[in-house]
């Protein structure tokens, strides 16, 4: 079966090095790309939010890396690469069999709009209630992001924790630039209203001085 | 009136632009105008300070993860090169 990878950038459409053996590919691949396993397994694991399927969804990306490691050019950005696998393989299977149950504020125009009007009100947390997040558990931070819908996740979770560029997830999701930071901004705002809720409920709030 | 209306306009036109100025992908004639801002107005600084927090807290949290061993020893039995047998 072929692989539906978006077109690679201008950057990365020169030829292989030619005199690369398969097995001297083969160990460039696993120098160079299963270093990456931590940080693609933390990524699977957040799209997908589980750790089994998270776990098949990285080896299935290692396996289609490796199928078409000979396209990919040394010196360019394997990081990049290896997690559009990792998202296409993704998209192509994991999502299709998750069956997400609707996911809040997805296809919510307004939430945005909300979400910037509260910004100066109390619905969001205050710097003077920062705190809250050095006692905010993880549990708490891991269900928030999860709770987003899977197209925001990814982007903070790539823009995060990850730190790739704009360019660089416009690249890994297939989308345009505009659509990243759209998914960004909603994504944020989502999730600094689910802390902030976590953290009322849980009075981890100094105390009731809004307004 | 006016004055209020127009710094209000000013707040939400910066808030949008909040996370670009995070990002570092304003033009720096953008990012000049967004660091005024946040240096005059109170309620925006907050807003950005408490990103800050937002995006460590994140950072923290998700940053630790590591891959099952077994998965790891599983995907190196798989791609370690075997170099016998060649011809």
């Amino acid at each position: 079966m072929v692989m539906k990878l978006p077109t690679l950038p201008d950057d990365i459409v020169d030829e292989p090095t030619p005199t690369e053996s398969d097995a001297e590919r083969a160990q460039r691949f696993e120098t160079d790309a299963l270093a990456y396993l931590d940080q693609l397994y933390g990524a699977a694991l957040r799209m997908t939010r589980n750790p089994a399927d998270a776990e098949d969804l990285v080896q299935e990306t290692f396996a289609k890396a490796y199928a078409s490691f000979h396209q990919f050019t040394p010196g360019t950005n394997l990081k990049a690469w290896l997690y559009r696998i990792l998202t296409n393989t993704f998209i192509n299977t994991y999502r299709k069999k998750q069956r997400q149950p609707q996911q809040s504020g997805s296809d919510n125009i307004e939430d945005w709009q909300l979400a910037r009007a509260e910004a100066h009100s109390s619905t969001g947390l205050r710097s003077a209630e920062m705190e809250a997040m050095d006692r905010m558990p993880d549990s708490a931070v891991t269900d928030a992001m999860n709770a987003l819908a899977p197209d925001f996740r990814m982007a903070v979770y790539l823009a995060d924790v990850d730190g790739f560029s704009y360019k660089e997830i416009a690249e890994i999701m297939g989308t345009p630039i505009g659509t990243v930071m759209s998914r960004l901004n909603r994504g944020r705002n989502q999730l600094r209203k689910l802390l902030a809720d976590y953290a009322r409920e849980h009075g981890l709030l100094p105390g009731d001085h809004d307004e | 009136m006016n004055e209020s209306d127009v710094s209000r306009e000013a707040c939400s036109h910066v808030l949008e632009r909040v996370y670009q100025f995070h990002d570092q992908a304003l033009t720096e004639a953008e990012a000049t105008e967004i660091r005024q801002h946040l240096m005059a107005c109170e309620p925006c600084l907050d807003h950005y300070d408490v990103e800050q927090a937002m995006r460590l807290l994140i950072r923290r949290c998700f940053d630790a993860e590591h891959a099952p061993d077994a998965l790891r020893m599983k995907l190196r039995a798989t791609y370690t090169v075997v170099v016998t047998d060649s011809e």
